[in-house]
């Protein structure tokens, strides 16, 4: 008898679910994104709207690679549905705190996916994650490098606007 | 004078089969025949996909909870697909336990197939 399935799909049905969760995550991750760069531009924080308008696009970038990545291997991915984005932020720290939160809750499922393709022997998709967990070493970098500044400077006097200032300028340039 | 009308020889192999229906995977045509509810419907490789998820996510439980007085029928329709099932509780749990069995056998027959002859050859 043939291995039918196999033959039409390189990925089990686990982990193409999971994928498919993942795609749900950074469209998540992309929406969120762009309610912080609403908040921010409202209450006058340009250049950090700007930093958050480039990291829901990052987000959505992610998402579509992984997207085609399903397709490309035989699988179906789904157009997920997003709700329940949060629109309003108590202060202009919550936001940041928020962000690096949702780094990090990203990079924890990355991780369960890679432990499932571990288990499977599926090389294929772990070796596809490896550019996901660079890049989420550079993420949760910049989240936590931000989150940083209300330390360094302080959101005393102009301190807030300092910081705003100063989001954009945040690179990671790790060699390794 | 006789005409003798030749039929394409299709080899069907039985996946897997309860005392309710059965299930047969034709390798020439890449696709499984079911035989449940009293037909013979043949299912693709997505379309296969599609009933195991429509027949997985009907609420047995909820179904059998249920008080109302409404007749307890499922219409299991696929999108793109020639065929739809209108089936009783029974037969849900019934085609549940075909379909479970099946995924079964194909899985194991995917870990042979890994394991042995991907291997050997």
């Amino acid at each position: 008898m043939k291995d039918i399935i196999r033959v039409k799909c390189l990925l089990s049905s686990d982990v193409e679910t999971l994928l498919n969760q993942q795609i749900k995550k950074e469209a998540h991750s992309s929406a969120i994104y762009l309610s912080m760069a609403s908040w921010c531009n409202r209450n006058g924080y340009d250049f950090s709207a700007d930093y958050f308008f480039k990291q829901a696009e990052e987000e959505r970038q992610h998402q579509l690679k992984i997207y085609k990545y399903v397709l490309d291997m035989g699988g179906t991915s789904i157009s997920p549905d997003i709700t329940n984005i949060k629109l309003e932020y108590n202060s202009f720290r919550e936001v940041f705190e928020d962000a690096l939160d949702q780094e990090i809750s990203v990079t924890q499922s990355l991780k369960n996916i890679a432990a499932r393709c571990q288990k499977e022997q599926d090389f294929i998709t772990l070796e596809f994650l490896n550019w996901f967990f660079r890049e989420q070493r550079e993420e949760e970098f910049k989240a936590r490098r931000a989150l940083e500044l209300f330390e360094v400077i302080g959101e005393e006097g102009t301190g807030r606007w300092q910081i705003d200032k100063h989001v954009g300028q945040i690179v990671y340039s790790s060699e390794a | 004078m006789q005409q003798t009308v030749s039929l394409p020889k299709i080899n069907f192999t039985e996946v897997f089969s309860t005392k309710n229906g059965a299930i047969y995977q034709s390798d020439s045509e890449g696709c499984w025949y079911i035989d449940f509810a009293g037909k013979l419907a043949r299912f693709d490789y997505r379309n296969l996909l599609k009933l195991k998820k429509a027949v997985y996510q009907i609420d047995i439980e909820d179904l059998l909870l249920n008080s109302d007085k409404s007749a307890d029928l499922e219409i299991i329709f696929i999108c793109a697909c020639d065929h739809c099932y209108v089936l009783s509780l029974l037969q849900i749990i019934k085609l549940k336990d075909l379909l479970q069995g099946t995924f079964t056998m194909l899985e194991l027959n995917h870990i042979i197939f890994d394991r042995l002859h991907r291997i050997i050859s």
